[in-house]
């Protein structure tokens, strides 16, 4: 049952998903009560949209490895519930070879439970957040309205979790789906999909998500050529290389400048992707079979064709592959990563004059909005939107790492009495078992590295 | 994991508590002392390569990593004790040292991440869970003016109401802002 509104609380999450769950998780695991706690969003499954964009893009396991996950602390991790469910060694001795990735149907059981233990949805209030206004009397807080400007609460601190903006495409496909008749041929990774047998495709870029279309075209049956804009990125099994996602990472990166921190940025999510046994035994294959095909260019012209699409590449480095008649195209460009595109964080940027550069906020080394953020009323920011702060701030593992930090910054100005050694233990132990337990209704996903 | 030099020792002095309390109360109970050196000593030589020797060549320790250098110590710690004559047998060190590392191992699997939210993260240190560069806080301009300065003259505005001037014409006979008094116009 979600929460009644307006509601006051201490601490406030402006959005519904894996952020909202993981600083709700946290702040239950130090202490804080779910009356002190308030999510907004109208979803009542923080992994909801996830869900639909994993199941989309066809991912059966997760990139992020064995403590990316949904309970608080690090211990235990996701490959010892996992061991422990199974009554098998095999995910703890894959992890610690670095082999053990979540599948994603675990993970969003894992969540499930963690969200029903710690009353996630007792916390809701099934509204979004439209409007954050900074209030400093009687104490520094802030007042939430939604987006149809109706005072929906208070809450001295604030996370903005918003999520990623729109999906993107190159902008010669994003003025071609405008045409009725072309723009169910032009897809993005992240969308519901169907691909035949014999059908051509064509898949821009080589992160992630484009190697998981490759993958399912073949799997179809269909045929691909995968077109980048540079030669194949380098394989890597983490978005950001490891010791980044770790405080000692994070202060070399933070001492650099704005600027360099966003060119750095573009170099390492510049889409890499995890070097996984399967998907190369199934290219390999598909190359084999004179189904797959790697090239370099742009598409910079699309019409009507027979095939249903003809669009002509361009390769400024090399010959032109020139005109193809193709079924569809797939861009596997992710999202608009520009801060302007999510509505509320372009209100707050213009109403308050939040300094703003690429696309990206000029965030605090706190994550904290410039401005408007106060070591004793915190207002911060978390996922993409956070990653000039904190690398890998859209992954599990860097939602945890703000989640963590934010919900501390509250338990000290709070001066909150924290939850007693043996009660975390107990906290812990019990919310492993009911995961290990509800991992145990589903069958295992089979590991890919 | 990517420990700093000062995260291994911090953590080895840790983990070790807990092995030095047991091997101390053996000491204890049967008079000898060979217990609690042989822990002494796996402590000293496991400091002395967190300092000088793994930050050289270990950046970034998978878990597969520890057990490995656990074998390595092992085999330090077995030829220093026998240098060192601690007088424990074969037998009695052997265990000593396994037992000390698994309940070490516990201790830093287990324990440290529920005691600290942020000890992986912040390379086995204990520090507190914050953020390791200190914010720059910004100053919050709340209201949609520069207020005045002390030494500041009546701003523009207040010169033009000033009764020196002369009232202009159509301000004399404009309503008065409170509608209370208001007749409604049918009754009017």
């Amino acid at each position: 049952m979600p929460a009644d509104y307006p509601r006051d609380s201490v601490l406030a999450v402006a959005g519904d998903g894996f952020g909202s769950l993981l600083v709700h998780a946290t702040a239950r695991y130090l202490g804080f009560e779910n009356r002190e706690i308030t999510v907004f969003g109208p979803s009542p499954n923080p992994v909801g949209t996830y869900q639909q964009f994993a199941h989309n893009l066809g991912q059966t396991v997760l990139r992020s490895e064995s403590e990316s996950h949904f309970l608080a602390p690090d211990w235990p991790t996701f490959a010892q519930i996992d061991a422990w469910s199974r009554r098998s060694l095999a995910p703890v001795w894959r992890s610690t070879r670095r082999k053990y990735n979540p599948g994603v149907a675990e993970i969003l059981t894992e969540a499930q439970v963690v969200q029903r233990r710690m009353g996630w949805d007792q916390s809701r209030v099934p509204l979004r957040v439209g409007w954050v206004q900074r209030e400093m009397t009687p104490t520094p807080h802030f007042v939430l309205y939604d987006e149809e400007a109706n005072f929906i609460g208070r809450a001295k601190h604030v996370m903005l979790a918003p999520g990623h903006g729109p999906l993107s495409f190159p902008p010669v496909l994003a003025k071609a789906r405008d045409d009725p008749a072309l723009a169910d041929r032009i897809v993005q990774a992240y969308q519901p999909k169907r691909y035949v047998a014999d059908g051509r495709y064509i898949v821009l870029g080589a992160g992630i998500a484009s190697v998981n279309e490759w993958a399912n075209i073949l799997d179809a049956g269909g045929s691909v050529l995968a077109l980048t804009r540079n030669p194949q990125p380098e394989t890597q099994d983490l978005n950001v290389p490891r010791c980044l996602f770790e405080s000692l990472g994070i202060d070399t990166y933070l001492s650099l400048p704005f600027e360099q921190r966003v060119r750095f940025l573009g170099e390492v999510l510049k889409g890499s992707r995890p070097d996984r046994k399967q998907w190369i035994d199934r290219i390999e294959q598909g190359e084999r079979e004179g189904r797959f095909a790697a090239a370099i260019g742009e598409i910079s012209a699309v019409q009507a064709g027979p095939a249903g699409l003809r669009v002509h590449i361009t390769n400024p480095r090399g010959q032109d592959p020139g005109w193809l008649d193709v079924t569809g195209v797939t861009a596997g460009t992710g999202f608009n990563k520009s801060v302007l595109t999510i509505p509320l964080l372009r209100r707050l940027i213009e109403f308050y004059d939040v300094p703003v550069a690429d696309g990206r906020i000029k965030l605090q080394t706190n994550c904290g909005v410039p401005g408007l953020d106060r070591p004793e009323s915190r207002l911060c920011c978390m996922g993409l939107i956070a990653n000039n702060v904190i690398p890998h701030g859209d992954t599990i593992a860097g939602l945890k790492f703000i989640a963590r930090r934010f919900v501390s910054d509250v338990a000290r100005a709070e001066r909150l009495k924290q939850r007693p050694f043996t009660s975390r233990v107990s906290l812990q132990v019990s919310m492993g078992r009911d995961v290990a337990q509800a991992l145990r209704r589903i069958p295992p996903t089979q590991q890919l590295a | 994991m990517c420990p700093t030099t000062l995260g291994r020792v911090q953590t080895r002095w840790a983990t070790i508590i807990l092995p030095a309390v047991i091997a101390a109360i053996i000491s204890i109970a049967t008079h000898d002392a060979g217990w609690i050196v042989l822990i002494g000593v796996y402590f000293i030589l496991g400091v002395a390569l967190d300092s000088a020797f793994y930050p050289f060549i270990i950046r970034w320790q998978p878990p597969w990593l520890t057990f490995t250098l656990a074998v390595g110590e092992f085999i330090l710690v077995y030829i220093l004790a026998h240098v060192l004559k601690v007088g424990l047998t074969n037998v009695e060190a052997v265990l000593l040292y396994w037992g000390a590392w698994i309940l070490a191992i516990w201790t830093k699997v287990a324990i440290l991440p529920l005691i600290s939210l942020s000890w992986i993260e912040n390379a086995g240190e204990f520090r507190q869970t914050g953020w390791s560069v200190p914010p720059d806080y910004q100053p919050l301009a709340l209201t949609a003016f520069t207020p005045p300065m002390e030494s500041s003259g009546p701003p523009p505005l207040a010169r033009a109401f000033s009764s020196v001037n002369e009232l202009p014409q159509g301000l004399r006979s404009l309503p008065s802002p409170s509608a209370v008094h208001e007749v409604p116009t049918p009754l009017g």
